[in-house]
């Protein structure tokens, strides 16, 4: 009896001998770990987003903002019967049943987690939603600040968009607290200077009880909204640009000649970056296997033949070499015979005896290509790598940098290249600089855009100086004058009377017959010149149709406006 | 030098003292698990533990066979409180286990707890050794009436406490080997039908022992709960009120079967090893309280005693530890409830009689 009760108290005493030892390995040996996962049961991560930073043009206007869109939900520990809360708002959200129940498959996860099933509502939509709700449990309507573009497919290229980053990119932007789910700017500004525009995320850590209820803030981190990016684009002259361009594929660019500041850039066919926000990914997918390439800047990536435009370079370097004078005639007879091949002028007739101005007012092919054999490959080629055909601008976005050969080529070919065919291509942004340097007294400058950032003066890019002499220069806007204001102009089209227009026009024949790009390339006001423009209209025909009308409407806008 | 001989004669320091440090903890315990919850029931719970040391004093001085005589009284009027509780008693949790009389719920399991004892040192200790094979029935039978009462309501914590408390009142009583190993074949034999016989909230929280992993916010909520919050505390504890898992709401229970993990986060390692420690001061006291005694009678009551509060203090510790499935079974003297605060120290005092007797 004695020792059967030491026993059992042994027994027990093993038994909460055991006990010891799983507190102690809960304890002490697990401690750590367990005070992580109370912690974890309490504390709540709230992510606040920061609004984006602001796009402005020159003169205040929004480019680039925010807007509160409405997306429809479902949440579907709340929602007793999808079935007919989905055939009730079919109607109201223009979507069949199918197509919201498709959706809500693929966004549904945790039963308590709202469903996104469409992903934009108009508002008043979502008011008549809202309105419904009492009698469609489970249907939830939220809102959400999104970026705006008010423009909309104004000045996309030079905008940008925004999208999730990639699984490459996330790592990097991880240790800048960019989150999976957060968009990040791809070309354009939103993309360069993304990350003064993301603005840095807040949040707030919560402390829950055992039902996710909130008990008390722990601590608080405002977000910093993203930083004000002014950029050097007038929005009225871009929507202008565009407008006349339309339909028709090509690009424009117009630059401040003395500085180099970016005034308008429109690349067509354009899109709305704010597809990419607020649609699905169809809209998204289409655009990427656009054929006409909509999200290309051919501003900076086109490469197009110059054609005409490149005889303002013959012509200068001809007369800086001493090889031509502004009165040094030459007839043209409608075609030349170079070796075993015959070049044609574009009048077959032929131009008769023409000095240089004349010669560029009419565009004749004989004439330039007389001069460029002249010249020589040599100095023709230097001309047109010192004006910054063949290489990149300096432009801190895409760009593609043109081509020069480079090759030894045949007197043909020379004589090709000194009207701008052949193996040459140059991109709006290269022809609008070299507009600018006939324009400010033969600077070469840098195209920028950016204004300011947080207050700050963005990098003013400095000019070079090609060296031309000011008689040079001057022969050369004779000529180009005279494109326009003269009625046997190529340009006149561009003529108008309340501004003087100096320019030059350009069709490039193509790969396409019958299919050339259409250049126009000028400046205005003659005497103090405020912008230089390029406009090449792509396989449009020719450069004294569209190109000069645009460059007309650009030229009266300028004027008119007392600021740019 | 003469009064404190006489002191630690009339008072026996080491039962007295740790029963005291085991209810203090859980008044120190109770006050900080109820303050989200009730801050009131600390304070009920304060006036139910003076109740019991109050009983203490009072019955310790009389002479334990008083009880054991009147075991018979006590066994029938716990019965009959048993079934009183199955017809008209107070649903709580899923499971009818209080009386409500005059606002106050008592539960009959405890004093039937307390009749067992008392009727089984009663009548084993008039058996010879080893027991013959009609006191084991018999004495199984007293036993085991109550417990499927008690198991019927449903408590399956409570009946295998009655039948702890018989096999070691048995087994001191002299439970032959040969029947020790009948019972363990008979067991093993019935464990299957016994997944049968558990009801579906019972299985589950089987399973959830297993694996609490599998059914998170279901059955294994409260183990998973539980074991954060033990582990959570480490050496030192939180802190007192300092427990996130007790403050916040996670542990459900805490202020009756899950005290024992307040205590675990709180006051940490050493918190629960004082209560340990404390159980096994108190349950060694009484060994060697069974031990000094020749009566057999009163030596069978303390054992009673001893297998109760050392097997309930262990199932339940085990349980909140995650060693074992989660059953509902209290902690002795440290979980709310007047009727088992007030039945132990009840008994105690009896245990303290015996004590008192032995030195005569």
């Amino acid at each position: 009896m004695g020792e059967r009760l030491l026993r059992l108290q042994l027994m027990l005493l093993a038994a909460f001998g055991v006990l010891v030892v799983r507190l102690v390995h809960l304890q002490l040996v697990h401690g750590h770990m367990y005070r992580r996962l109370a912690e974890q049961n309490r504390v709540r991560l709230v992510h606040e987003p920061s609004p984006r930073g602001l796009i402005l043009d020159s003169q205040g206007r929004v480019m680039a903002g925010s807007q509160t869109i409405f997306r429809v939900a479902v949440v579907p520990q709340e929602t007793p019967d999808l079935a007919s809360l989905l055939a009730q708002i079919s109607p109201l959200t223009h979507r069949s049943p199918e197509v919201l129940r498709a959706q809500y498959q693929k966004e549904r996860s945790f039963a308590f987690v709202p469903a996104t099933i469409v992903s934009y509502v108009p508002k008043e939509t979502a008011l008549q939603l809202e309105e419904a709700r009492w009698r469609l449990p489970g249907l939830l309507v939220k809102s959400e600040t999104v970026r705006a573009y008010p423009g909309g497919s104004v000045a996309a290229h030079v905008l940008g968009y925004l999208s999730q980053p990639t699984a490459e990119e996330l790592p990097r932007l991880k240790s800048y607290g960019v989150r999976p789910t957060q968009l990040v700017g791809r070309i354009g500004i939103e993309r360069l200077l993304d990350d003064v525009l993301r603005g840095t995320s807040g949040g707030l850590m919560v402390e829950v009880n055992n039902r996710g209820k909130q008990v008390r803030v722990l601590g608080a981190k405002p977000p910093e909204g993203g930083g004000l990016v002014i950029l050097t684009l007038d929005v009225q002259l871009q929507s202008l640009i565009a407008q006349a361009l339309g339909s028709q594929a090509g690009a424009a660019v117009a630059l401040n000649p003395t500085t180099g500041a970016v005034l308008a850039m429109v690349s067509s066919p354009s899109f709305s970056p704010e597809s990419f926000v607020i649609t699905s990914g169809d809209t998204v997918r289409r655009l990427l296997i656009d054929p006409q390439a909509p999200l290309m800047n051919r501003s900076t990536v086109g490469m197009y033949t110059p054609g005409s435009i490149a005889k303002l370079i013959t012509a200068a370097a001809a007369l800086d070499q001493h090889v031509i004078t502004p009165h040094t005639t030459i007839v043209c007879h409608g075609a030349l015979t170079i070796g075993d091949r015959t070049f044609h002028c574009w009048n077959q007739d032929g131009h008769g005896p023409l000095t240089l101005p004349e010669a560029l007012m009419q565009s004749c092919n004989v004439y330039f290509m007389t001069v460029g054999r002249r010249l020589g490959v040599a100095r023709l080629r230097a001309a047109m790598e010192r004006i910054g055909w063949g290489r990149r601008s300096g432009w801190p976005m895409e760009e593609q940098p043109g081509h020069l050969p480079s090759r030894r080529l045949t007197e043909g070919e020379v004589a090709m290249l000194a009207i701008g065919q052949g193996e040459v291509l140059v991109t709006a942004t290269q022809a609008a600089v070299m507009a600018s340097a006939f324009a400010n007294g033969g600077s070469v400058v840098t195209p920028w855009i950016v204004q300011s950032v947080e207050g700050r003066p963005g990098p003013r890019p400095v000019s070079r100086r090609i060296g031309w002499s000011a008689a040079t220069l001057e022969a050369v806007r004779e000529g180009m004058r005279m494109v326009v204001s003269h009625p046997d102009g190529t340009g006149h089209r561009a003529f108008t009377s309340t501004v003087s227009i100096a320019g030059k026009t350009g069709t490039a024949q193509t790969h396409e017959p019958g299919r050339p790009h259409g250049w126009f390339v000028g400046f205005c006001p003659v005497e103090q010149p405020r912008v230089a423009m390029a406009i090449v209209s792509e396989h449009g025909g020719s450069g004294g149709d569209l190109p000069a009308a645009i460059a007309r409407s650009i030229c009266e806008y300028v004027s008119a406006a007392e600021t740019l | 030098m003469k009064i404190s001989l006489r002191l630690s004669q009339r008072w026996d320091a080491s039962l007295l003292g740790a029963a005291a440090a085991i209810t203090c903890a859980g008044l120190i315990a109770m006050a900080s698990a109820t303050n989200t919850l009730n801050p009131e029931l600390a304070v009920r719970h304060g006036v139910y533990a003076t109740l019991g040391l109050l009983v203490f004093l009072g019955v310790s001085s009389t002479h334990y066979r008083r009880w054991t005589d009147l075991a018979m009284a006590v066994y029938a009027i716990s019965l009959l409180a048993l079934l009183a509780v199955s017809v008209v008693g107070t649903m709580r949790l899923g499971a009818t286990r209080w009386l409500s009389i005059f606002g106050l719920s008592l539960q009959p399991s405890e004093l039937a707890k307390c009749a067992v004892v008392l009727l089984l040192a009663h009548y084993l200790g008039g058996q010879p050794k080893p027991l013959p094979t009609r006191a084991v029935w018999i004495s199984a039978s007293l036993a085991g009436l109550p417990a499927l009462l008690i198991f019927h309501q449903p408590d399956l914590g409570s009946a295998t406490i009655l039948a702890a408390i018989w096999f070691g009142m048995a087994w001191v009583a002299g439970l032959s080997r040969r029947w020790l190993v009948a019972l363990a074949i008979g067991a093993c034999a019935l464990l299957p039908f016994a997944w049968h016989v558990l009801k579906a909230y019972q299985r589950d929280r089987l399973l959830a022992f297993v694996d609490p992993h599998a059914d998170p916010l279901g059955a294994g909520y409260t183990i998973i709960q539980s074991t954060i919050a033990i582990g959570s505390g480490q050496l030192f504890g939180r802190g007192w009120f300092s427990g996130t898992q007790n403050q916040l709401n996670f542990l459900p229970e805490r202020h009756s079967d899950f005290i024992f993990s307040v205590i675990g986060e709180e006051w940490g390692l050493i918190g629960c090893l004082v209560v340990i420690v404390s159980f096994c001061i108190l349950l060694a006291r009484m060994v060697r309280i069974a031990l000094d005694i020749s009566d057999p009678q009163g030596r069978l009551l303390v054992t009673g005693l001893f297998c109760w509060i050392g097997y309930q203090a262990f199932i339940n510790m085990g349980m909140v530890a995650g060693l074992l499935p989660v059953v509902g079974v209290p902690l002795p003297l440290v979980s709310y409830g007047g009727s088992s605060m007030v039945i132990l120290w009840l008994m105690l005092g009896l245990a303290h009689s015996v004590q008192r007797a032995s030195r005569e």
